[in-house]
């Protein structure tokens, strides 16, 4: 099962690379474009980590379930690798846009804080030696954390930002041109498959440690 | 506007890299704990298990004395005539 996922993820990220390069036109940014078919699906499946971890953590603290725990755990792991690859993808394709690596603008600073309230979140499981206790004050966490998606989401219309409002989440859908949206669509899928794929591993090693210990 | 295909490469090759070592972490991690789990299996082997095998290695230990006694009776793989133990000297 997670074999095929493996090899579904690589199909689908090999596609999306084809397309990407191949079928995605240059219109205005010149090539430098091609990054947002790396960038923008990371940061998608990163939402997609912290809100399966937040779920989990629902049903940890409702259900005390070990399986909900792990789930979160291992969401919360990838979740941190996809926004990290996320903004520092972002980083370099602003330096020849924007004309810097960085700026403090809401958007860039609402998920550095995200980036951060995980980081924080995986540190703390790590601290922590009483196994139910850290699963518990980081259930707490990842719920509390989980409420800085919207913000980052929807910074961008609330504040004035350097950062450009969301092309494919956003009222009345994507308003580009097919061969845009299809290389994103495909990369969406094949980062959204690889996340799930790197879950279900992760998932299958935490509980094979939680069987190792007497 | 410029073509600026190193910060293409530059995004690409972070990605790449960055995935591939957490897949290879978690490749080692999995290799680790399957390594543990069999050292563990071994050591919680039941009693009667572990004096059946000591019974079989010391049975197999003898089997293999006879054996080594039988053979310095026949002749070497060369053709020559193996030396009598009996007749060797101890060293000075």
């Amino acid at each position: 099962m997670v074999k095929t996922l493996g090899w579904l993820t690589a199909l689908a990220l090999v596609v999306g690379l084809l397309m990407a390069f191949v079928v995605a036109p240059q219109v205005t940014q010149g090539n430098v474009q091609r990054i947002m078919y790396v960038h923008v699906p990371l940061i998608l499946a990163s939402y997609v980590a912290f809100v399966v971890l937040a779920i989990a953590s629902i049903l940890y603290l409702v259900r005390r379930d070990p399986a909900a725990d792990r789930l979160a755990h291992a969401s919360g792991e990838v979740g941190v690798v996809f926004v990290g690859l996320g903004i520092a993808t972002g980083s370099i394709w602003g330096k020849p846009t924007w004309g810097t690596w960085w700026t403090w603008d809401a958007r860039l600073t609402s998920v550095a804080i995200l980036f951060v309230m995980y980081l924080g979140y995986l540190l703390l499981r790590g601290t922590i030696d009483d196994p139910e206790r850290a699963a518990r004050y980081c259930a707490v966490l990842g719920i509390v954390a989980a409420l800085d998606i919207p913000l980052v989401h929807f910074s961008v219309y609330w504040w004035r930002t350097l950062h450009q409002p969301p092309s494919l989440m956003k009222p009345g859908g994507f308003t580009g041109s097919a061969s845009i949206l299809w290389p994103l669509l495909v990369n969406l899928l094949g980062f959204v498959l690889l996340y799930a794929y790197f879950v279900a591993r992760r998932v299958r090693l935490l509980r094979a440690e939680a069987e190792a210990v007497p | 506007m410029p073509d600026n295909w190193s910060f293409v490469a530059a995004a690409y090759a972070l990605t790449a890299a960055v995935l591939f070592a957490y897949w290879r972490r978690l490749a080692k991690k999995e290799r680790e704990v399957t390594m543990r789990e069999r050292s563990n299996a071994n050591r919680s082997r039941p009693t009667a298990d572990r004096s059946r095998l000591t019974a079989e290695r010391s049975g197999s230990t003898a089997e293999r004395s006879g054996l080594s006694a039988e053979r310095s009776q026949e002749p070497s793989r060369t053709g020559h005539p193996r030396p009598d133990p009996d007749s060797r000297h101890s060293l000075q």
